[in-house]
């Protein structure tokens, strides 16, 4: 009764955030409000990447490829093919998962560092051809005049829009994430991942869930980058940097490796923390590293394990 | 017709003959040891049984059918349940947990259901709890069950182990080193639980270092040396066989 209450009121609370930031700090609302959409698709980036990295602990890099392989789809469908969204969407989704489950296939025949090592060169290679097939995706000009997302005669063209859009992305999101790790698929998860020998005795094949975690986690991320194409309006091949998978690793080790709440935790904390820093512009890059020192030595399990131990205090 | 009949068959590594042409054949409800000084290839056979290696040549059959080669966890599905050497539980599950592990794939598999907790998966899950429950008494973890399988006591885990391989019912048991390394008061309870699930009628395959259990429980002993079968008999006879006393002391 009382978490039903509490998730009453914290659902409450966020779907109000933008009328509690166009009353609390009127002059910054524009800006607060990008902050919160960007932390919201980072949150549900940032599960998608925990369910392969957290739950079946293979340390996949090539998440980027995947959030841009779905904003590409999405991107060229809606700009050269006038897709609506409510397609082009679907259509990120499936292209990013049908990916996911070509290149997993060869990917977990490797394992440990050169599962990384492979996965990493897949990421490359999918930002090389998106810088340099200029044809088909424009290349470094980048594909522009993305259309805002139209859902019948609802338009998400305002930042508000945005907002609760990426509210309920990173809901669904979350919802899909505890659904998938815990009970019967969590256990069959977890037991791959902690013991792969073990598993096969237990008659759980571990290719069969390491797949199964790569292929939705692709797949979302291919979602992300739909929603993500369609809330800037513009992607160019540095979306598919390498250093996205590095952020997202601080996300989740920081925040909590394979936990709900520690991985939202951290996308929340390492999305606004960079920018709260802006006021120290000089020295910026020095507080955010020396944060970042502090916590992986005074809390290892990240700040998960931190909330764990004071609430049980 | 055999429950598990091994025939011919040879493990190499890198020019190491480490099973060499061996023949075993277990009736349904036998007690059968595999002995052998350290290195004879013991547990390189249980691994070609049970899927975790391919061997060289020979064959695996399971109720007469040829499973050579066939992938770990599709032998575990077949009802061929295992414990392995060095104590291997899930140590962040739960000791509960780790035992309904081993029966889900046995119950249902469907990705989607188990998403949406289908009523038929909740209800099979209901019925694992109580199975697992069970079991956990029987082996005297039954207080632990919800502690962490990693915080249990080194012969606990080997309990623990033993109960969870016995959770989809399988037909054969394989239990590789069950009393090693174990305190006396825990080897005599671990042949206890053995000798119980010879009473229920199931088929055990054992290897043991510990000529104790072996002489007191098995009904029929198997020698292996040097990767080949030296000698397969009563325990009695085994015992008194001139090629195993030469084997473990030498000549």
């Amino acid at each position: 009764m009382m978490r039903a209450l509490r998730f009453t009121i914290a659902t409450a609370f966020l779907i109000a955030v933008p009328w509690i930031v166009a009353a609390t700090v009127p002059g910054q609302q524009r800006y607060v409000l990008h902050v919160l959409i960007f932390t919201a698709l980072y949150g549900a980036l940032a599960l998608s990447y925990d369910l392969v990295v957290g739950h079946v602990g293979s340390l996949s890099l090539a998440h980027p490829a995947f959030f841009g392989i779905g904003a590409y789809t999405a991107a060229l469908l809606a700009t050269e093919a006038r897709w609506p969204f409510a397609a082009a969407l679907p259509a990120g989704i499936a292209m990013a998962g049908l990916v996911a489950l070509a290149v997993g296939v060869p990917m977990f025949r490797l394992t440990e560092h050169s599962f990384a090592m492979g996965t990493l060169g897949f990421a490359l290679v999918a930002q090389i051809v998106a810088t340099n097939w200029v044809d088909f995706t424009r290349g470094p000009l980048c594909v522009t005049g993305i259309p805002k997302p139209q859902l019948g005669s609802l338009r998400i063209a305002t930042l508000p829009g945005f907002y609760w859009t990426g509210l309920a992305a990173v809901g669904l999101v979350g919802l899909l994430y505890h659904g998938l790790t815990t009970f019967r698929l969590g256990r069959a998860f977890h037991a791959v991942r902690d013991n792969e020998t073990l598993a096969s005795a237990a008659s759980i094949d571990p290719l069969k869930y390491r797949m199964l975690a790569f292929v939705i986690g692709g797949a979302v991320a291919g979602g992300v980058g739909t929603l993500y194409v369609s809330y800037v309006g513009v992607l160019c091949p540095g979306e598919l940097a390498v250093s996205l998978s590095v952020n997202l690793l601080v996300m989740l080790f920081l925040g909590g490796v394979g936990s709900l709440r520690g991985v939202l935790v951290g996308s929340v904390a390492f999305t606004a923390l960079p920018e709260i820093l802006r006021m120290a512009p000089t020295w910026r890059m020095v507080i955010y590293g020396l944060l970042l020192l502090i916590i992986v030595i005074r809390a290892p399990d990240g700040l998960e394990g931190v909330i764990r131990r004071r609430s049980r205090a | 017709m055999a429950l598990l009949e091994v025939r011919g068959l040879t493990k190499r590594f890198l020019g190491i003959t480490a099973v060499d042409a061996v023949d075993v054949s277990i009736e349904a409800g036998e007690l059968v040891s595999l002995i052998g000084p350290n290195g004879s290839g013991k547990t390189t056979l249980f691994n070609c049984v049970t899927g975790y290696m391919a061997p060289d040549t020979g064959r695996v059959l399971f109720h007469g059918r040829d499973v050579t080669g066939v992938a770990a966890h599709r032998i575990a599905r077949l009802g061929v349940g295992r414990t392995f050497q060095l104590v291997s539980v899930f140590p962040r599950l739960s000791a509960l947990e780790n035992l309904l592990t081993f029966l889900q794939q046995h119950q249902e598999e469907s990705v989607l259901a188990r998403l949406v907790r289908a009523p038929r998966v909740r209800r099979y899950e209901a019925a694992a709890v109580e199975r697992a429950r069970m079991l956990l008494d029987s082996v005297g973890l039954g207080a632990r069950a919800d502690a962490p399988a990693g915080s249990l006591s080194y012969g606990q885990r080997k309990l623990l182990a033993f109960a969870a391989a016995l959770m989809p019912d399988p037909g054969l048991v394989l239990l590789d080193e069950p009393a090693a390394a174990v305190n006396p008061t825990m080897i005599n309870q671990m042949k206890e639980q053995i000798l119980g699930l010879h009473g229920q009628g199931k088929t055990v395959l054992l290897v043991e270092h510990n000529m104790d259990v072996v002489m007191d429980i098995s009904e029929r002993v198997i020698v292996l040396d040097h990767g080949q079968k030296i000698a397969e008999g009563s325990p009695e006879a085994v015992r008194r066989d001139p090629k195993v006393i030469e084997a473990y002391f030498g000549r």
